[in-house]
């Protein structure tokens, strides 16, 4: 232990290598049913080369490495480390916005970099990045993209990984290489920049695609230093819009006719326990707004920016209200409980501290998954079905659609909250996730994302996939350093 | 050397002996010139290799069946759905072809816009399906006639509808393929049995390792089926033409429209292509007709439009000074498509267009406002159905240059690439003299803008070898060109590092030597230890850049 603390105080200072109990105690859980692990360290490296030789070093050394870039709380197990002895690289610190270019409409970020600071650095040059779902505040923008967190606009979504485009990578050998178009130019950010090449281009280099060997990867590959994000125009007018509706799959077919002719900038389905954890600051707020809200709201936002804004909001509007009356719905710029200005500015805002979710009860735990729109609603009362069986509180139960990549497919969220507290609620919450999880899965849900079961779940249903993905394993990551455990059948 | 016989049977007992030839007379129908397409004709005297056989395998399984046959026996195969580029024509002498021409089937998922299609459904016929059910698919530069697989799975993909539907990898939401050690990998949700709604994971995807910027070109193994996403059409369900051939004209209705733009100079031109890129305005965009030159484009388009007119109309029209004054109107120009979905998207769109053309100082040109002159130019521009236009000059063309990626730094060096090839076209007798500048290509190449690519057109004579010569000559200039730039090689050299001029492989050595020197050689360093997992015995030619790790390790 002690000559490994050498090593890592050799590359990083001592100031950047921690052992002290309570940190490390920090780091061995999250809050998620994960089981807590503690490492033996955390280090916080500051720069792109002391990551390539932290690699270099655990690989001589076979020490496990979790990369971790957010700060806490976490959520989905996969900064818990799932073996002993392995050493946290938390990146929080690498958080420098490395360069905006408004013509280019592109940023590159470091790890550490969070949303309100990468949204205030581009609204200076008119610009913003499409979100996820009210991103917690210290959330890394570079590992929400990374891990293909959904975006609340699917139809600026012309390639699944956007808006992230290229990245600078250390692979577990050791290794490291520029992403996308940015593998083709000399390695060295200036020099590309010098000839006119902004990193812009997200497949390749060559003729395979090296982002896709990190993406959803859980940092079992590598370590990503640097991104490339393709930002939008700031809106100068943005409006959201609210359809409610008495079940899921009565809003069906308004968000198909939304979603196909790419009107709206951003759209998305929840139930009203959803949405009210979304907008409510209190436990008893969010009682308050369970008993106002309708069913199922769909939230549809329009924008314009620097083309005749007003004149394609406007036309959007009106459109946009004509199909939902061509679907028997009402199309409202505000409902009982919840204005679309309050739903727009909490979806695409931070929140500070814990996590929105975890106001209803304390914890929560979620379950989610790809498929398509028309099917959402027999995995909805699957679930509805499975939480009555469970004896689960069914009106705290929460989902969430969000059509992806243009519409083709849909991320479904269910949100299990709980009180930790209450260990029988804890157990029951757990064992319904387990039974759901398994349960999804047999439907069709698909876990593009398979963290912690979901990985044996999913992969178990597809040997070959899985073969090839051991395969990769072992190219870019011969000694199983990286995040090892994760993505696994067990 | 031919097969051996047990090897020949053992292909036969897979497909049936209709569906497998070694008769010279169909060997031969399946080489191509060495260059980066089969219709980019060089400039090359050379042929690649003869194959030892054509198969036409009919499902997967037959495919699987082929490929561990290959395997067993080592013979190296390489597929090809519409074989218009040079990469699915094979690079060796113990090698046989695959002709997916009997997988061609079409299945549209109208709700979730997507169609899962066989390897040659050829973009024209899902093109035709999908405007049955309101959505259309992208057609690649090459033309409705090529496979939307290929261009998905195997090989570039972008054309000049991308700005709206996308490049074809950045629509590609599932993949079978059957690898080249005879596994089968389904990518995404399709790998679980879960449908071919997402081609990604399940945690890093593997669809990584089959398509990157350009696409494996055949060397990862065969592609039997994908699922494409389509895109909103919100015109006639049928493509109805009129017009004597080979004028077709197309009128969709009132909420389409086909525009030619023009500015008056390269930064103007460039500040609308930003316009365009940072909005949802255009359905297609692309400057086509100059692929005719500058100095003759106004000239060609009154003839092509008019189907009694021909080439050797050519020198009377050019005396025509109202039509000089239009092809004046036009040097810096593009063509445009907007599509409204509804009655008000549509005003939205047109009004849009006027305020861009007010902000940079463009108009529309007013020869292609001309009904017949619109109709021809949306019917063309949609369906990319009239590709012989590209070899009516000399018989045969090349691309050169191929500045590519920043608008704003491609319209920096621009004229002085034309002023490059215009010297050859008045200098020299080997290419056609159409202006130097006829650069074409999309106003982007990416799903939503940000990235354009542009080919010069260079006509020449592939049967006069002086021709064919000078062409290279030029070509050799052009490279000196991008080289001062940094852009990379000449758009028609792009294969120069995969095969050799004479249509063979390399060697790994060979390749060992051009990638350790290489800005970032661990990708191709990657890509060897990748192949090295799948593609144990090396069957499908050396398109995929590799370099043995060992040169590396230690450095
Ligand atoms: C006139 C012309 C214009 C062009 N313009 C453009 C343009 O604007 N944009 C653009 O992107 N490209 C353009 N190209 C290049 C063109 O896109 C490619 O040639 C084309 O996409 C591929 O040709 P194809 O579709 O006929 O496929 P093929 O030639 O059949 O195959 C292309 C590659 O994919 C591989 N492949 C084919 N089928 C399979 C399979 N089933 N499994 C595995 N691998 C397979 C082949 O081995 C080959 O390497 C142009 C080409 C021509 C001739």
């Amino acid at each position: 232990m002690e000559s490994l603390k050498k090593k890592l105080v050799g590359i990083v200072g001592a100031r950047n290598v921690i052992d002290n109990r309570d940190v490390l105690d920090s780091y061995s859980k999250d809050e998620s049913f994960a089981t807590p692990m503690k490492p033996w360290f955390v280090v916080k490296p500051e720069n792109a080369a002391q990551v390539k030789e932290l690699v270099k070093s655990a690989r001589e050394t076979e020490t496990p490495l979790v990369p971790v870039s957010s700060g806490a709380p976490h959520f989905k197990g996969d900064t818990v480390p799932s073996v002993p002895q392995s050493v946290i690289v938390d990146l929080s610190g690498m958080n420098k916005i490395i360069s905006v270019n408004r013509q280019q409409r592109m940023a590159v970020i470091e790890p550490g970099v969070t949303y309100d600071q990468l949204q205030e650095a581009l609204a200076k040059e008119g610009m913003t990045l499409a979100v996820s779902l009210r991103p917690r505040a210290n959330k890394s923008v570079l590992t929400s993209v990374l891990e293909m967190e959904p975006r609340l606009n699917c139809i600026h979504q012309f390639n699944y990984t956007e808006p992230l485009r290229c990245s600078e990578v250390t692979f577990g050998d050791g290794n490291q290489i520029y992403t996308g178009e940015a593998g083709n130019g000399p390695k060295d950010l200036q020099t590309q920049w010098d000839l006119g090449k902004w990193q812009v281009m997200s497949n390749g280099p060559n003729m395979m695609d090296f982002l896709r060997m990190v993406m959803q990867a859980q940092g079992s590959m590598g370590i990503v230093t640097w991104v490339s994000l393709k930002c939008e125009l700031l809106p100068s007018i943005h409006k959201m819009y609210l359809v409610p509706a008495k079940k899921s799959v009565d809003l069906e077919d308004f968000l198909y006719k939304v979603v196909r002719v790419r009107f709206s900038d951003k759209q998305f389905i929840m139930n009203k326990a959803c949405l009210a954890s979304l907008l409510a600051d209190s436990k008893e707020d969010i009682a308050k707004l369970k008993s106002e809200l309708p069913a199922w709201v769909s939230a549809v936002g329009i924008s314009g920016d620097i083309l005749l804004p007003e004149m394609k909001v406007s036309a959007q509007e009106q459109d946009i209200a004509d199909f939902a009356q061509d679907c028997g719905l009402q199309f409202l710029s505000s409902l009982p409980g919840a204005t679309g200005e309050e739903v727009l500015a909490r979806s695409i805002g931070t929140c500070e501290g814990k996590h929105w979710k975890q106001t209803a009860k304390g914890a929560f735990q979620d379950i989610f998954f790809i498929t398509t729109l028309d099917k959402t609603s027999v995995f909805i009362n699957a679930m509805y079905e499975l939480a009555i069986e469970a004896g689960y509180p069914t009106e705290d139960l929460g989902v969430y659609i969000q059509p992806q990549h243009m519409g083709t497919s849909v991320h479904l969220e269910f949100s299990l909250p709980y009180d930790p507290e209450n260990t029988k609620e804890a157990k029951m919450v757990k064992a319904l996730y387990t039974v759901a999880s398994e349960k999804m899965s047999s439907l069709g849900g698909y876990y593009a994302r398979p963290y912690d079961i979901w990985a044996n779940i999913q992969l178990k249903k597809d040997a070959q996939s899985y073969k090839v993905l051991q395969d990769l394993k072992g190219i870019f990551d011969p000694s199983n350093i990286m995040n090892t455990g994760k993505l696994t059948l067990k | 050397m031919a097969l051996a016989r047990e090897v020949y049977q053992a292909f036969e007992d897979i497909v049936g002996n209709r569906n497998i030839s070694e008769d010279i007379g169909v060997c031969e129908t399946y080489r191509s010139i060495p260059s980066q397409t089969s219709a980019h004709y060089g400039p090359s005297k050379e042929w690649t290799p003869l194959p030892q056989a054509v198969i036409l395998p009919g499902s997967t399984e037959e495919v699987q069946n082929i490929v561990k046959i290959c395997n067993k026996y080592g013979i190296e195969f390489k597929a090809g759905s519409t074989f218009w580029a040079t990469m699915a024509y094979i690079g060796g002498d113990n090698a046989v072809q695959l002709d997916m021409r009997r997988m061609k089937s079409i299945e549209i998922d109208a709700k979730n816009m997507a169609a899962v299609v066989e390897p040659f459904a050829i973009a024209g016929t899902i093109q035709a399906e999908a405007m049955k059910v309101g959505l259309n698919v992208q057609i690649p530069g090459v033309g409705c006639s090529s496979s939307t697989l290929a261009s998905s799975s195997g090989w570039a993909g972008f054309g000049p509808a991308s700005i709206f539907m996308g490049a074809n990898p950045e629509n590609l939401l599932g993949a079978e393929w059957v690898l080249p050690n005879g596994e089968i990998l389904r990518t995404g949700s399709l790998g679980s049995g879960d449908g071919w709604f997402c081609g990604e994971g399940p945690g890093p995807s593997t669809r990584g390792i089959l398509r990157g910027i350009f696409g494996p070109a055949g060397s990862m193994g065969v592609c039997t089926k994908i699922a494409t996403r389509l895109h909103p059409w919100p015109g006639p369900k049928q493509f109805r033409t009129y017009g004597k051939a080979p004028a077709y004209k197309a009128d969709f209705g009132d909420n389409f429209k086909c525009y030619t733009l023009c500015y008056p100079d390269w930064e103007s031109w460039a500040r609308s292509v930003q316009y365009f890129h940072e909005s949802d305005v255009l359905y297609i965009g692309h400057r086509q007709f100059n692929m005719f030159g500058r100095n003759l484009k106004a000239f060609m388009l009154n003839i092509i439009t008019d189907p009694e007119k021909q080439l050797s109309d050519l020198p009377e029209l050019l005396k025509d000074p109202e039509i000089q004054k239009h092809n004046d109107n036009m040097k810096h120009d593009y063509q445009v498509v907007i599509a409204g979905m509804t009655k008000r998207d549509m005003e939205y769109k047109e009004k849009a267009i006027d305020y861009i053309l007010e902000q940079t100082g463009g108009w529309k040109h007013e020869m292609m406002l001309e009904k017949e002159k619109h109709d021809y130019a949306l019917a063309y521009m949609t369906r990319l159905g009239h590709k012989n236009l590209n070899y009516v000059m000399c018989g045969a063309y090349e691309g050169t240059f191929g500045l590519s990626g920043n608008v704003w730094k491609t319209i920096q060096v621009v004229e002085e690439a034309s002023a490059q090839k215009r010297k050859w076209e008045t200098e020299h007798t080997c290419i056609a003299a159409t202006g130097g500048d006829s650069a074409m290509g999309g106003v982007s190449s990416l799903g939503g803008g940000g990235a354009t690519g542009w080919e010069f057109f260079t006509n020449f004579d592939s049967y006069e070898l002086e021709s064919v010569q000078g062409t290279s000559d030029m070509v050799d200039e052009n490279q000196a060109f991008h080289n001062k730039y940094a852009f990379g090689p000449d758009f028609c050299r792009w294969n120069s590092d995969v095969r050799h001029v004479n249509g063979y492989s390399y060697t790994q050595e060979e390749h060992d030597e051009m990638f350790a020197k290489a800005p970032q050689p661990w990708i191709y360093a990657y890509q060897y230890k990748i192949r090295e997992a799948v593609n144990p015995n090396h069957l499908c030619g050396s398109y995929l850049r590799t370099l043995s790790p060992g040169k590396l390790e230690g450095k």
